[in-house]
């Protein structure tokens, strides 16, 4: 048997194409090895097979055979070389394993789908329950250290003094630790707090409600302006509750070091170019937990009011006029679910909002408030 | 001349890349220094000038080390970040002292790792150098581009109000600007000179030594080209954004700037169909005309610095490549990346070796019989695989 290939000694660039040949000798478990080279075919090496240590199998690269004299014969007949040491080389195996795996269309196939469902499964499922367990495991001074010095950048930047008279937010302050709060199983860890702020921005009032995670909750004076029930300031209390308890905050920083661990991983030897495909992709993942916990803190909401007999109907009346008077081009409820078509199309986009359509959320109350009409007060 | 080629595939890369990646999660990331090594010897093995091919000899095991010390501070740098960015400035900072080194570390581990013709490359570069660099020179830019404006910033605050300026005080401002815009400029290019130098001065071929001859003015030329075709690509890109915002029409981009005081209903109102479209064209023709520019200035220096270097005054080298087929492979890998949620990356970085080694020349009258191997020190990777996580861009690429 003949291979052809170089000989030459590692660390010289010198090299002449030479020629392996195999003797088999009779009854001998070990058989001869010499190489000529091919220009005057004189013959450079004499061995015994079994002691050429053999490298790694790679592609179609050139194979490296370290041989007993310090020399290397280098090939690209690899099969040839696997199938002379198959039967009489121990570290054969070994040096050839990755190859077989990566050379069987069927492995390949199945390294792609385990790779593709991982990724998926990963960043679905994986990352969100990581964080949340991560976020649970921490103490709670971990919160307050989030959220230190955050309402002193609000205050500063942002909002301005509360034109709210004294006795309106001393009411929903009385009311929010009386019948609220207590609704919270574990109390006792957390130390809620309500805020009353006004946001201008460019002449408008801005209706909104925030939670910061060490249970500071700030209400806008539009927000309570436009509030017409104290059922509705509840129900949007309780959804900033569901995030605090939740512990949201915590679980979007734990989410986003996953993802930009990875991104940074992925992008490791990407050159640069891959970059904003994976700058995209995050954002998509991102937004993607922000909508979860959204979804989250609406299920918390839900729960708590039917526990406390508030109607469900409560959040949706408050949702539908705030995005009524900041003027959203998103529709009323039944437009949107005679319009079935439209919504489809509106799959791709409601992944890419961080906060589920309003329509999302309606149906969620809608399933919640046929429960509290038969008195439930567990939805499933 | 012979050009410099690729004997392997993209879709053989394809296979080892993917099983390279189910084995990394299927280890937790562990194996990730192994995958790399992989990577590496493929494309490496199959690097060839004539019969002779380049290797890549680092190993799994020598990698693990500063694979796991790049991921510790990766992590804490996002925690950090997020918790308090004003501490993530300080890390920020600290990276900028560091960072010299890990250039240095990581450019005498490469190159000793690599083979030509069974013969290793090294780096004899001093890290003081390295520090003028890529440290000291890119601050003297910094400073240059930023320093005149913010000081005239600050004077104005402290010293004037709108009354007592003169026009006397606007016109030193103003050449004063003008002045630190003309160092940047030249800081840019000498910087440019000292990196291609170090590099490329301080690398060795066995016994061999590669010497290069650039100077500023040469690089202060291709910048200023630059800097004049980036004014063409914004001016061919206004004009395009134009007509995709009289294709869109006023009312909508109306609609959303309508929402630009409450940054939640700006989201909603970002992701309609119009917007999406819209931004995703704008997107689109930024990306074409980043790349154009990126293009142009690589294909020039390249083409500069490869006909100015030589190896032991022997072997000498030419780069055809041109801006123009770079920019093309740019832009079309990236959208074949996206395309393909990523599967695609082993023939976009087949195509782009396939290019650039294709446009790689290599002349030699004595050829490379007499190159050997020089003893060097074993080289520890740490520098290197913290470079590589975070992605530290310094080299002159080939």
């Amino acid at each position: 048997m003949l291979i052809h290939g170089y000989y030459y000694q590692e660390g010289v660039a010198s090299q002449s194409v030479a020629t392996l040949c195999i003797h088999a000798d009779d009854g001998a478990n070990d058989n001869t090895v010499s190489i000529r080279t091919d220009a005057d075919g004189a013959q450079v090496y004499v061995g015994q097979l079994s002691q050429i240590n053999i490298g790694d199998r790679l592609g179609n690269t050139q194979r490296k055979l370290m041989l007993q004299n310090g020399y290397v014969f280098s090939t690209h007949d690899n099969d040839s070389i696997d199938a002379l040491f198959k039967s009489s080389n121990a570290n054969h195996f070994l040096s050839s394993v990755l190859h077989r795996i990566e050379s069987h269309i069927g492995w390949v196939i199945t390294a792609l789908l385990v790779v593709l469902l991982t990724v998926f499964a990963f960043f679905k499922w994986g990352v969100p329950w990581a964080s949340t367990q991560v976020a649970h495991a921490l103490p709670e001074q971990a919160n307050h250290f989030i959220a230190d010095k955050t309402l002193e950048f609000l205050d500063e930047y942002f909002f301005e003094e509360t034109q709210l008279s004294e006795e309106k937010t001393q009411a929903i302050k009385t009311h929010f630790f009386s019948q609220l709060v207590p609704l919270d199983d574990v109390e006792h860890s957390r130390k809620y707090q309500l805020h009353f702020r006004a946001w201008n921005q460019n002449g408008t009032s801005i209706p909104n409600a925030f939670a910061l995670p060490s249970g500071d909750i700030i209400l806008t004076d539009k927000f309570v302006e436009l509030a017409q029930h104290q059922e509705e300031i509840d129900a949007v209390l309780l959804h900033e509750m569901g995030h605090v308890v939740h512990r949201h905050s915590l679980q979007m920083l734990i989410e986003s070091t996953f993802v930009a661990t990875v991104v940074v991983l992925a992008t490791g030897d990407s050159s640069g170019l891959v970059d904003m495909g994976l700058g995209l992709g995050s954002l998509l993942v991102s937004s993607h937990y922000v909508r979860e916990h959204e979804l989250e803190a609406d299920d918390y909401a839900f729960n708590q009011m039917l526990r406390a007999g508030i109607n469900p109907i409560a959040f949706s009346n408050i949702m539908r006029r705030i995005t009524d008077y900041t003027g959203n081009p998103e529709p009323a409820d039944d437009e949107v679910l005679a319009d079935n078509a439209e919504q489809e199309t509106n799959v791709l986009i409601d992944y890419l909002s961080t906060h589920p359509s309003t329509q999302e959320r309606i149906e969620k109350a809608n399933k919640y408030i046929a429960c509290y009409e038969k008195n439930l007060t567990v939805c499933l | 001349m012979k050009a410099l080629y690729f004997n392997g595939s993209g879709f053989e890369y394809f296979k080892i890349w993917i099983v390279n990646i189910l084995l990394t999660i299927v280890t937790i990331g562990i194996y990730y220094p192994w995958a790399k090594v992989r990577n590496k010897r493929y494309l490496y093995a199959n690097t060839y000038l004539e019969d002779r091919h380049f290797e890549y000899h680092a190993t799994g095991k020598q990698l693990l080390l500063g694979h796991l010390i790049a991921m510790a501070l990766l992590i804490a740098y996002i925690v950090t970040e997020h918790l308090f960015p004003a501490g993530a400035g300080i890390v920020i900072i600290i990276f900028f002292f560091i960072f010299p080194w890990v250039i240095w570390r990581s450019l005498m581990f490469n190159m000793h790792m690599t083979s030509f013709s069974h013969v290793r490359f090294s780096f004899a570069g001093s890290v003081g150098n390295a520090y003028v660099n890529y440290m000291l020179l890119p601050a003297l830019f910094f400073i240059a581009l930023y320093g005149p404006m913010v000081a005239s910033a600050i004077a104005i605050h402290f010293f004037g109000n709108e009354g007592a300026m003169s026009s006397s005080t606007g016109g030193a401002i103003m050449l004063g600007v003008v002045f630190g815009l003309c160092l940047a400029f030249y800081f840019f290019a000498l910087m440019k000179k000292r990196n291609a130098c170090y590099a490329i001065g301080n690398y060795r071929y066995g016994q061999g030594v590669f010497s290069i001859d650039v100077e500023t003015r040469g690089f202060a030329k291709i910048l200023a080209k630059t800097i004049g075709l980036s004014f063409l690509v914004m001016l061919g890109t206004i004009f395009l954004m134009g007509i995709v915002i009289a294709t869109v029409g006023y009312d909508e981009i109306w609609a959303m700037s309508g929402t630009m005081n409450d940054p939640e209903l700006m989201q909603e109102a970002m992701f309609n169909e119009y917007a999406i479209a819209f931004i995703g064209v704008i997107y689109f023709i930024l990306i074409v005309a980043s790349f154009i520019i990126a293009a142009y200035t690589k294909a020039r220096q390249r083409l500069y610095i490869f006909s100015n270097t030589t190896l032991d005054n022997d072997i000498t080298f030419a780069s055809t490549l041109k801006a123009r087929s770079l920019a093309w492979v740019m832009i079309s890998n990236l959208f074949l990346i996206i395309l393909t949620l990523g599967l695609a990356f082993p023939w976009a970085k087949v195509r782009m070796i396939r290019l650039t080694l294709e446009n790689t020349q290599v002349d030699s009258e004595q050829g490379f019989e007499h190159y050997i191997s020089q003893q060097q020190q074993s080289q520890s990777a740490i520098g290197e695989q913290i470079g590589d996580t975070f992605d530290v861009d310094f080299g002159v690429g080939i």
